[in-house]
């Protein structure tokens, strides 16, 4: 008798053993990876439960072919924004206290700037910034409603936000650098008066920090520009997260950005230097995430020095579960009841509904 | 089975009725072996060979050839066989009823064993003196480039009386230390000297000397950029920044000569003139040989790490204390350096990331083509090995087998 259960279970074992074989086996098992922990914990508390009530039989664990590799999370993506909120809030104090300390003009005058050489001032140029950068957040965050991994993207989108602000907060507090020109107006130093500082964080985030809303009085925040983040961001990311065919909408999205950071120059409103830190710290920033998170190999690599930053942490914590790079798939976000669209024919789409798992 | 040659007309007869050709037996009755070697086509043009061959007799003809190189090989069967290249007669059309040579005759038993010519193996870390040449020649023309900006801005920096230095948050709490300065800059000596020690004792020397030319290259080259775009004010009253030269060419390039020969330091007098502040080249210096010591030196000497660490650290500390520079030219300085440097290595090291991709997005930097030049053919890390940049073995009267942890040459 007990040999039959024997041999029973073992034809079990090894039914269990085929389908899972064919699945291939789950990416970074084999070795001690931080990263990847392919739900250890159930398992193993079935096999002890296993093995407690029958001792005869071993328990060989298929790796789960269904795992989804692109969990949406929701939580994570709740945190990652809730840091970019807090950089922000964070960004705004600290102009508000270097506002404090910037020299005044007539005491020290504009830094001597190749482009303002160059090309003088045009006034209405800083509205054509300030504009191309509304339209481009615009179509980024329709994009993204359309996106079938949205919570993904937005989450990488608020982390690098967060970060390149936080490290504008760093360089704008140590050193501060004179207004660009003397058409600049900047608001009156309140020495001390905490209340109306607080009304003006405050006023300042309402606005967004856009000089169309008013609300870009306070000077001192030039050292790196904060319009170039955003211009050079959204259009990483719109280009990073659309077909690759869509090659009229990356120029055009191309276009807007360039002339936005370029009228920001001609408006006379930062230094050369400071566009150009920018866009270099965002743009090396934006690849440096997305090739860590692309490439599955650098995850678990021991001679992977991207580990060396100090966000690492929070990288494996946000793209822990994400195990290939984020597809590019578009999908309607609402799903309408099926009783709305009886269809007797099958319609085919380009846009995969979301119905279709 | 005896040789063509020495073969009989009956000889030839049995033959041509193993090769399944019996039509020829009759007509060719009366060859021996060495006639039917010497047949050709143009015997078959003439009667009586021509009324009895379909087709010119080719498929007879491919056999003899194919007998005349079993003699050939028979001859050379000691020495040759190896080298041979046996070719079967080309233009066949039809198809060989037996096959193969080898096939032909089981009493022949010539099998022909292809030996796969021996290539040099190729290392995984080839030498290639002529990339660390070409990174060397970047690195110089750079740093040439680097003191012609100098030369350029410090004509455009407005002087200390019309703008004031820029208030500095580490200038607010440290006061000024006159002699900080020389220790930051002896400190960047050592650390040199250290690394170029280290480098001549490196195994790899070649890969390695190209990847930190190329790497210091591209910093002077983007500091050339952002010294140049816009001229932040001195740091400090305390500055004697050299008068200006409007416009004397001449006296301007003997600036930037004493510059070059002097380094750029203030200890050997050559820097006096003013402007380079965004970014700080000292910081550079002190950062980039800390991280290639550490990168290439055996993981155990943790003292030694700590000693360049110390000595980088401190150097760092010195410059602002200072007042040399502002603390945003150090910051920016030392994020640019680590960053460049993690990058440029985790792509080498990365076989995946020396491909163009859509996935790779390191791909996307303006160097990234120079990169592939000099990391083409370096396969997987460098091993940190050591070797004497001579030959040992010629100084040495040991007659004992020596072990060492240093490769030998």
């Amino acid at each position: 008798m007990a040999s039959q259960e024997l041999v029973d279970t073992r034809d079990s074992a090894t039914h269990n053993l085929n389908p899972g074989m064919e699945g291939g086996a789950v990416p970074g098992s084999g070795k001690t990876c931080p990263v990847h922990i392919p739900g250890g914990e159930d398992t193993k508390r079935a096999f002890r439960k296993g093995i407690g009530r029958h001792n005869d039989y071993v328990k060989i664990s298929v790796p789960d072919s269904k795992v989804n590799l692109l969990p949406t999370e929701w939580w994570k993506t709740a945190l990652a924004v809730f840091y970019a909120g807090f950089n922000l809030v964070l960004t705004t104090v600290v102009i508000t206290v270097v506002h404090e300390r910037v020299p005044p003009k007539e005491s020290s005058p504009p830094l001597p700037d190749k482009f303002f050489d160059y090309i003088d001032r045009v006034k209405w140029a800083f509205t054509v910034t300030e504009i191309n950068g509304m339209v481009l957040l615009v179509i980024w965050t329709i994009q993204l409603f359309f996106f079938r991994y949205k919570s993904i993207a937005c989450r990488r989108f608020f982390f690098l936000i967060g970060t390149l602000y936080l490290y504008r907060c760093v360089t704008m507090y140590i050193t501060t650098l004179p207004v660009p020109g003397m058409h600049m107006t900047c608001a009156p130093k309140l020495h001390g008066d905490s209340h109306a500082k607080l009304q003006r964080i405050l006023q300042l985030i309402s606005g967004g920090g856009l000089s169309i809303t008013n609300s870009h009085l306070l000077c001192g925040d030039f050292l790196y520009s904060g319009h170039t983040v955003m211009l050079t961001l959204t259009y990483l990311f719109i280009k990073e997260y659309s077909p690759r065919s869509f090659w009229w909408y990356h120029l055009m999205c191309w276009l807007l950005s360039a002339v936005g950071v370029v009228c920001i120059l001609v408006a006379h409103e930062h230094y050369s230097v400071d566009v150009v830190v920018a866009y270099f710290i965002t743009s090396r920033l934006f690849w440096w995430y997305h090739t860590m998170a692309n490439l599955q190999t650098l995850k678990c690599s021991p001679n992977n020095y991207l580990t060396n930053t100090w966000w690492n942490p929070l990288f494996n914590f946000l793209e822990r579960n994400v195990q290939t790079s984020v597809p590019c798939t578009y999908s309607w976000p609402i799903t309408w009841p099926p009783a709305c669209l009886k269809n007797p024919c099958k319609k085919y789409s380009m846009v995969q509904s979301t119905r279709e798992e | 089975m005896k040789k063509v040659v020495a073969w009989s007309a009956e000889d030839v007869s049995n033959w041509l009725s193993k090769e399944g050709m019996p039509e020829y037996i009759d007509a060719l009755c009366q060859m021996d072996g060495p006639a039917l070697l010497k047949l050709t086509e143009t015997d078959f043009q003439k009667p009586p060979l021509s009324l009895l061959s379909s087709d010119a007799g080719q498929q007879l003809l491919e056999r003899l050839e194919t007998l005349r190189i079993e003699t050939h090989i028979e001859a050379h069967k000691n020495g040759h066989a190896n080298g041979h290249i046996v070719r079967l007669p080309n233009g066949t059309t039809k198809p060989q009823r037996n096959g193969s040579l080898a096939m032909k005759d089981f009493s022949m038993e010539m099998i022909h064993i292809p030996m796969p010519t021996i290539e040099a193996t190729r290392s995984s870390f080839p030498v290639e003196w002529g990339k660390t040449g070409v990174a060397f020649i970047y690195a110089v023309v750079c740093f040439v480039t680097t003191t012609v900006v100098i030369s350029v801005v410090h004509e455009r920096v407005p002087p200390k009386e019309h703008t004031p230095p820029l208030p500095d948050k580490f200038f607010d709490l440290f006061d000024r230390v006159e002699w900080a300065f020389s220790i930051c800059e002896i400190n960047g000596m050592l650390l040199v000297g250290l690394w170029l020690i280290q480098w001549i004792l490196l195994k790899y020397r070649s890969i390695i000397g190209r990847r930190f030319f190329f790497i210091v290259g591209t910093l002077y080259l983007y500091r050339c950029i952002t010294m140049y775009i816009t001229t932040l004010p001195v740091p400090g009253m305390h500055f004697k920044c050299s008068p200006k030269l409007l416009g004397n060419w001449e006296a301007q390039m003997r600036r930037v000569m004493k510059m070059i020969a002097g380094g750029g330091l203030s200890i050997t007098g050559s820097h006096t003139m003013c402007g380079d502040y965004l970014y700080s080249g000292h910081t550079v210096m002190l950062t980039l040989t800390y991280l290639f010591i550490k990168e290439y030196s055996p993981k155990r000497f943790w003292w030694y790490h700590w000693l360049c660490w110390t000595l980088s650290a401190v150097g760092i500390f010195c410059i602002l204390l200072a007042h040399d520079h502002y603390t945003v030219d150090v910051v920016v300085a030392y994020f640019i350096t680590t960053r460049l440097f993690w990058w440029y290595h985790t792509m080498a090291n990365q076989q995946s990331l020396k491909e163009t991709s859509q996935s790779n997005p390191f791909s996307r930097v303006w160097w990234y083509r120079l990169f592939q030049y000099f990391e083409e053919n370096v396969n997987g890390m460098v091993p940190k090995n050591y070797q004497l940049p001579f030959s040992w073995r010629a100084l040495q009267w040991n007659r004992g087998v020596k072990y060492s942890r240093l490769d030998s040459q």
